[in-house]
Formats: structure tokens, C-alpha cells, sequence
């Protein structure tokens, strides 16, 4: 699995959505599912996914799954 | 004789910098006040005019009933905290229960998860260094997220009516908040 399809997964696990819901345009409180709940969980599973640590200005940042790569990127995730 | 001011402490934790609300900060919070986002959230939806934030402010200043704070994140303002007595023979300082208020006016972190820091800044505040022993929350009916929103801080409903009646009690708060907490105090980088 590469990381965009782990990303993902870990998109549709976090959140309890299709895998067609995914796309950079999703955005964090935009639908029901992604809420302040979800995205604690989301963050838990990013982190266990990519083995990284997220800082709190990057798990505020983290507002679409657009920006999730943007700051994945800087933890030396790739995509 | 002029009553004392009020001393406001600064508050910093999970990010944020809540400061005491200065005549500088008026403009700005009467704005947001006014946005139709906190204004239809708030148990009193009337615009809030210059000469009545003007009164508000002369009177805040020196009643020691309720603390008023600037909500600071990376150095740029985003919202207002503030706490009240319930009782009007309480202070802040004294009280054993207090009613807090928040809003954020800062359209990009509205709905944001940052919008609990300022809560847990200030309930760390009020339970840890006040010795506040009740936090009390009024919310409409209708606000499904202000709900959630206290709930995910340990609150408990108390009544059901045309406001939901919340309370929150220091141990359930710091039960509810590990996860929140643990996510909004990290300063390190990537493993």
C-alpha cells in the first residue's frame, strides 16, 4: 500500500466514511462525520499509520485532507 | 470613592495566551459580538451597541463578580473567554460555582479543535488555582455543537428546556479531557 492509499484508509477508518468521500477538497467540520470527536481519533490514526508525532500547531493545522499531506510532508511522508 | 480594578491574571497553556480585555480590544470584540455566527449562538442575540460595549467595559473593569479575557493564538487575537459568579454575592476569586462564556470571532478558527484550549486554560484556572468547585453552562436547545462541545469537556446535563442546563465538576473534567489535553500541549517535532 503506498502512502496515498494509507492515508486513505486511515481517512475512512478515522472517520467512518467511503472511500470515495476522500479527496483533497475534504475539509474538517464540512460534513458530520469530521468533527472535533473525529478528528482526535484521526490524529491518533495518522499518527500510528506514518509513525510520526504531530505537533499541536500541525494537529490544529490539519483542516483538510489536502493539508493532512502538506503537513505529513514535513515528517518526511511522502506522496 | 473609585472601585479597584479587577485583577485579571494572564493565562497561558495548550497554546493559547488569554489576556485581560483592554478599551483597545472593543472595537474588535463588538465586532465578533455582532458576526451573525456568535451573535445567534448567544442566549441574547440583540447587536450590542459602541456606547453600550463602552458601558459594559466601565463596569467590567471593576466588578469583581466576572473575569473577562483576549484569546491569543500565535500572537493574533481570536476570540473572548470570560467567567461569572452564579450567585451575586460571590466573587470570582471566592465563588464555589462559576458560569463561563466563550466565543470564537476569528472566522479561520471557528469550529476549529483549537476552540478548546481556551476552555481548558481557563478550567485549569478555575479548578486548580481557584478552587472552583462547580462550572456551570446554559446552551439553546437547538445548539447541537455548543452541546458537544461541553460534553467532550466532561459536562453533564442537569435540565432540559428552551436552554440545556450543563454542570461540570473537576473530576469528570479531568477524566473527559486526557485526550484533548495530551493533543493541544505538544511543542515537539516528529519522532
Amino acid at each position: 500500500m503506498n502512502n496515498q492509499q494509507k492515508l486513505t484508509q486511515t481517512f475512512v477508518q478515522a472517520l467512518g466514511i467511503a472511500e470515495e468521500q476522500v479527496s483533497d477538497g475534504l475539509t474538517y467540520n464540512t460534513i458530520k462525520q469530521w468533527d472535533s470527536t473525529a478528528h482526535m481519533i484521526l490524529i491518533a490514526e495518522l499518527e500510528d499509520a506514518f509513525d510520526v508525532m504531530l505537533d499541536t500547531d500541525d494537529i490544529i493545522d490539519m483542516s483538510s485532507v489536502a493539508k493532512a499531506k502538506e503537513i505529513l510532508a514535513r515528517y518526511d511522508v511522502q506522496f | 470613592m473609585m472601585k479597584p480594578m479587577v485583577n485579571v491574571p494572564v493565562i497561558e497553556n495548550y497554546q493559547v495566551r488569554l489576556r485581560p480585555i483592554t478599551a483597545q480590544d472593543l472595537e474588535l470584540l463588538r465586532q465578533w459580538r455582532n458576526s451573525d455566527f456568535v451573535r445567534e449562538k448567544m442566549l441574547s442575540t440583540a447587536l450590542i451597541s459602541e456606547e453600550q460595549q463602552q458601558a459594559w467595559f466601565k463596569k467590567m473593569v471593576t466588578d469583581t463578580s466576572q473575569m473577562h479575557w483576549l484569546i491569543e493564538y500565535r500572537d493574533t487575537p481570536i476570540g473572548a473567554v470570560n467567567v461569572k459568579v452564579t450567585r451575586r454575592c460571590d466573587t470570582v476569586v471566592t465563588a464555589q460555582t462559576l458560569e463561563p462564556g466563550l466565543y470564537i470571532g476569528e472566522p479561520n478558527y471557528q469550529g476549529n479543535i483549537v476552540a478548546f484550549a481556551p476552555s481548558l486554560a481557563l478550567y485549569d484556572y478555575c479548578f486548580f488555582v481557584l478552587g472552583t468547585k462547580t462550572l456551570h453552562a446554559a446552551v439553546k436547545r437547538d445548539n447541537q455543537a455548543a452541546l458537544k462541545y461541553n460534553q467532550q469537556l466532561g459536562y453533564e446535563i442537569d435540565s432540559r428546556g428552551e436552554f440545556i442546563t450543563l454542570r461540570l465538576q473537576k473530576a469528570s473534567y479531568e477524566r473527559q479531557t486526557v485526550t484533548l489535553k495530551s493533543l493541544l500541549s505538544r511543542t515537539g517535532k516528529a519522532k
